[in-house]
């Protein structure tokens, strides 16, 4: 058994040279300090978007993208696939918990002012990822065409649409055509399966290869010294377990909640039909819906929502440049701004998002 | 010395056979549902909107069938002259399922007597609405039978 | 001077010549013409209520009415029409009897709007020739000697009203070139009817044609604004029957309306628009209205409930029923509010009827078969529900279950069958189908549908098991992870 696998190991490593592999991450180390748990949050990330592709894929098998198809085949995947059930509501879940883990990834990269030179192309890459993450979000929840999902494409889709000068292309690009129909569905679909998952894995490999390349950023006042044995930890194979370790434990949460929570289906969307009270968006766009929700109608001379827009537009190309601005950190100094600005924004997404819930 | 290296390896021989153990029931576990999903469900097609109902050699003429639709029965009738027929086979009156009667050459619900003729329509008895027709077409020598749109 | 006489005696002739004509127009002339020669006209007129109101024959004729010379009187210059015809005859009655100013200069209180009904009505078509509408006025009240509708001398007075319709309506030739599906047997039925048989006894509360189906605005019955529409019959009998005044006299109950509005039948037709329930002369007949007959009922309601009277009338009761002078279907069902049949009439509880005649001591064997037949329905509607209850139960889990739903059908349909099969009160063929067809249905259906629950269960113990496994799995690679670096650290 033993000899075997070392036969094949040989094999490759004569012809690939594996040795240097190792040789690398045998030198990788992993800093340790009070802030270590953080930097398990990228791997829970990539764990969660794992799973997105696998269960994404076998949802494939079955799922039949068209206005008199879609509800009928989620409903068979729910009742007659076995283990569909299972399946489905696993990818629902872990879609959620994947924007949450991605949420904390981001936060704890900003706080910790990882983002600082050599490292801006891996936060842009990861902004970008990011931004993709709620596209898959917003192009997967109108995939199981139901009432729900139907009202909340539309209200989302207008809310593009309020955007000054592009809005309204944009809006009939993103429906493909005047309103939400099948052919929205066939688009989101594309968008779902085809066009976001290549981006996505495209940016994906720039972010890990930097990653690897670049090594594991260490804090500002750690920055230059060399660390001790008690102060970094192997990346292979001592860090890599932990982090198998929590993969576990995360699938197994995912387990439990799509065993006890299993996704529900709710009433096949009828265009004709009155929309359902409370539609409301995904809760990871709640905090922008509730927000535009506060705005007046009228600010001086432009509409509330389009001035709500145009802010959040704004704060997010902030947010995106945050590492070419803030030159302070770049130089190791201490940038108190950033850490203000990032816990306003983690207050103000948790009050709204609490509120758009509430309410 | 020796003992105590012993131990330490049998500890170490034991927390290996844990984890292949576990490794063993993980992929398992996470295989067979896998594999359960891929297999092809008893019932192919979720399409709803359309049902074969057999090949035609199956069905005499001057005789009627019912084929199940999704969760509804549908009477496929394949009449003298050698039309072919279908329509909702639940009764209009108290939901029981009908039949085609040769002799009388209707559609005939044994509950309570209710007649329709063959273009569906309530002829006789207590039912108060017509049968809803079904399209259906012949492709080979395979009925198809699909909804009306 | 001498012209100023002659102007004079020129004004004075020409007053008396005024004069003269004016004590003429008093009589007129053409009424005292034609009644001085006998005509059958004139002898009429003098009857008709338009002569006693001092309206002149030219009113109807035209012509100078005023003037003894019949070349003047009848002349066309003087806009005499001679006999008016088609639907001149219509357009001269209209002239006045729409305008309600008119009418009230003659003291008459009579509705103005007849016109507009008629224009609605069935008999407003062009007539065969195509010049003219099928009915004028006169058709049905005559030209000359027409009277006021309560009169008896009147073609429209209630006696003489069916008479007066079947000239057209009995008149196969004539009513074959309109409508030849309707039949012509009016008159005929009406006579043997309870209210054709008052009527020609000279009863004129009694229902003539007009009091259901309207007068000026008669429309087809399958017209869904005419009084005889199926779902308008009920109110259009109801006017009388309903009326305990105006039924006082014959004795009969006046409450056959609200029974049957509550009854099935009634909620079908009535609530439902149901056209093929029942309706009041579904059951009495129309034109030959009558209650049916106590060994007839079943035969009539037979008409749509074939299966369950023909089983009556094969079955034991027939014969009792009969003898006894026991009304049919009636005796369990009552008649105009019959409900819904439920399991409540089968057995010989309280409500039950089975216990009318059938008791411990009375009528035994049947006491004995009642009793059984209700527990195996009884038995039957229970598994139908828990069947019921657990495909619920499957399906609020998420589970597949729709082939067992699709069997239930199956048991609901033995549920109705076996209602039908009690007509019969034969025990044997009854369980047949409750066993047979239901209760084996049910069975399968509560097993598929516990083997689905089930699935459900294992879905739990599926994820308690990899669960424990996943947990086994992270706690050893936890202690390994430990294991090497405390290996690392000692090295």
């Amino acid at each position: 058994m033993k000899s075997l696998m070392k036969k094949i190991y040989n094999w490759f490593d004569e012809r690939v040279k594996l040795e240097d592999l190792v040789n690398f991450m045998g030198k990788k180390y992993v800093p340790v300090h009070r802030h270590s748990v953080w930097y398990y949050f990228g791997g829970v990330t990539l764990f969660f978007f794992i799973i997105q592709v696998i269960t994404g894929i076998l949802l494939l098998f079955y799922y039949k993208a068209s206005s008199d198809l879609a509800f009928e085949s989620i409903q068979f995947i729910m009742s007659k696939v076995e283990f569909g059930w299972l399946v489905r509501s696993i990818h629902a879940w872990s879609a959620n918990l994947f924007i949450l883990a991605a949420f904390i990834h981001m936060f704890s990269v900003l706080f910790e002012k990882s983002y600082r030179k050599p490292r801006e192309i891996t936060w842009l890459t990861g902004m970008l990822m990011f931004f993709l993450g709620l596209g898959f979000g917003f192009s997967g929840y109108l995939l199981p065409w139901n009432e729900l999902a139907f009202f909340a494409t539309k209200v989302g889709s207008d809310i593009f649409g309020a955007i000054p000068l592009i809005g309204e292309d944009l809006k009939i690009f993103m429906r493909g055509g005047e309103d939400v129909t099948g052919a929205t569905l066939s688009r989101m679909f594309g968008f779902h399966v085809a066009l976001f998952p290549a981006i996505f894995s495209f940016l994906l490999v720039i972010h890990l290869l930097l990653v690897q390349r670049q090594g594991i950023s260490q804090p500002i006042e750690m920055e230059g010294k060399e660390l001790d044995k008690e102060k970094k930890m192997p990346f292979f194979p001592n860090f890599f377990l932990r982090d198998l370790l929590l993969w576990l434990l995360v699938l197994n949460i995912l387990a439990i909640l799509s065993v006890f929570f299993p996704s529900e289906l709710g009433h096949k969307a009828d265009p004709f039909a009155s929309a359902p009270e409370g539609i409301k968006p995904e809760w990871y766009f709640l905090f922008m819906f509730q927000t535009l929700k506060y705005f007046p109608a009228h600010v001086w001379f432009i509409e509330g929502e389009v001035l709500g827009i145009l802010l959040f537009g704004a704060a997010g190309i902030l947010w995106l440049l945050i590492p070419f601005w803030d030159t302070k950190s770049s130089k190791g100094e201490k940038n108190r701004l950033v850490n203000y600005l990032g816990i306003f924004a983690v207050i103000f997404i948790i009050v709204l998002t609490i509120l758009g819930w509430l309410l | 010395m020796e003992n105590l290296k012993n131990t330490h390896e049998g500890r170490r021989n034991f927390l290996k056979y844990i984890i292949n153990g576990g490794l063993a029931g993980f992929v398992i576990s996470i295989f067979y549902p896998l594999i359960s999903y891929l297999k092809p469900p008893k019932q192919e097609d979720v399409e709803v909107s359309s049902v074969s109902a057999g090949k035609i050699d199956n069905l005499e003429k001057d005789t009627g069938k019912i084929i199940q639709f999704g969760t509804k029965p549908v009477l496929l009738i394949r009449t003298q002259n050698d039309k072919l027929l279908a329509f909702d086979a639940i009764c209009t009156h108290l939901d029981c399922t009908v039949q085609y009667k040769s002799d009388m050459g209707v559609i005939w619900c044994a509950c309570h007597n209710g007649k329709y003729d063959l273009s569906g329509r309530n002829i006789f008895g207590p039912p108060p609405k017509p049968l809803q027709p079904f399209n259906v077409v012949l492709k080979g020598d395979e009925i198809i039978i699909s909804k009306q749109s | 001077m001498k012209s100023v006489i002659k102007i004079i005696i020129i004004s004075f002739w020409i007053l008396i010549v005024s004069g003269l004509s004016q004590a003429q127009s008093q009589q007129d002339q053409c009424f005292v013409c034609h009644e001085s020669i006998g005509d059958n006209v004139a002898t009429l007129f003098k009857k008709d209520i338009h002569y006693q109101k001092n309206i002149s024959c030219s009113a109807c004729h035209g012509g100078n009415n005023k003037s003894e010379d019949m070349e003047e009187a009848m002349n066309p210059r003087n806009g005499y029409v001679g006999v008016p015809k088609g639907d001149q005859i219509s357009t001269r009655c209209i002239n006045c009897h729409s305008n309600s100013e008119t009418m009230k200069k003659y003291g008459s209180n009579l509705p103005t709007n007849q016109i507009e009904q008629i224009r609605n009505s069935v008999h407003w078509q062009r007539s065969t020739k195509g010049t003219e509408h099928i009915v004028q006025c006169s058709t049905c009240h005559n030209a000359h000697g027409i009277v006021s509708v309560k009169n008896p001398s009147s073609p429209v007075y209630s006696l003489n009203l069916p008479k007066t319709c079947s000239k057209c309506h009995s008149n196969t030739v004539f009513m074959r070139s309109y409508n030849p599906s309707l039949p012509v047997d009016q008159f005929q039925k009406y006579k043997t009817s309870v209210h054709g048989i008052r009527n020609l006894n000279g009863d004129t509360k009694a229902a003539d044609c007009s009091d259901c189906h309207g007068s000026h605005d008669i429309r087809k019955a399958t017209d869904i604004k005419s009084k005889v529409y199926p779902t308008n019959i009920p109110e259009t009998c109801s006017v009388c029957h309903s009326n305990a005044n105006y039924m006082k006299s014959y004795n009969i109950a006046t409450d056959q309306f609200s029974k049957f509005a509550a009854s099935v039948h009634g909620k079908a037709l009535l609530e439902k628009n149901d056209l093929n329930a029942p309706t009041c002369n579904s059951c009495h007949g129309n034109h030959a209205a009558t209650p049916p007959g106590v060994e007839s009922i079943s035969k009539v309601c037979g008409t749509c409930h074939v299966l369950n009277s023909d089983l009556f009338s094969g079955s034991p009761h027939k014969q009792v029923f009969d003898k006894k002078k026991y009304p049919e279907c009636e005796t369990c069902h009552k008649y105009h509010d019959i409900v819904t049949a439920s399991n409540e009439l089968l057995g010989v509880s309280k409500n039950a009827v089975c216990s009318k005649c059938h008791s411990e001591t009375e009528n035994t064997k049947g006491f004995a078969i009642a009793k059984k037949m209700r527990s195996l329905i009884d038995s039957l509607e229970s598994e139908i529900k828990t069947a019921n209850e657990l495909i619920n139960e499957a399906e609020q889990k998420g589970m597949e279950i729709s082939d067992a739903k699709f069997k239930l059908r199956d048991a609901n349909q033995a549920k109705l069958e076996s209602r039908t099969m009690v007509h019969s009160f034969d025990y044997e063929k009854f369980k047949e189908i409750v066993s047979n067809k239901g209760l084996k249905t049910t069975s399968q259906i509560k097993e598929e549908a516990r083997s689905s629950i089930d699935n459900y269960f294992f879905r739990r113990y599926g994820l308690v098991v990899s669960v424990l496994i996943m947990t086994m799995l992270a706690v050893a690679l936890y202690l390994y992870i430990k294991q090497i670096e405390k290996r690392k650290k000692t090295n």
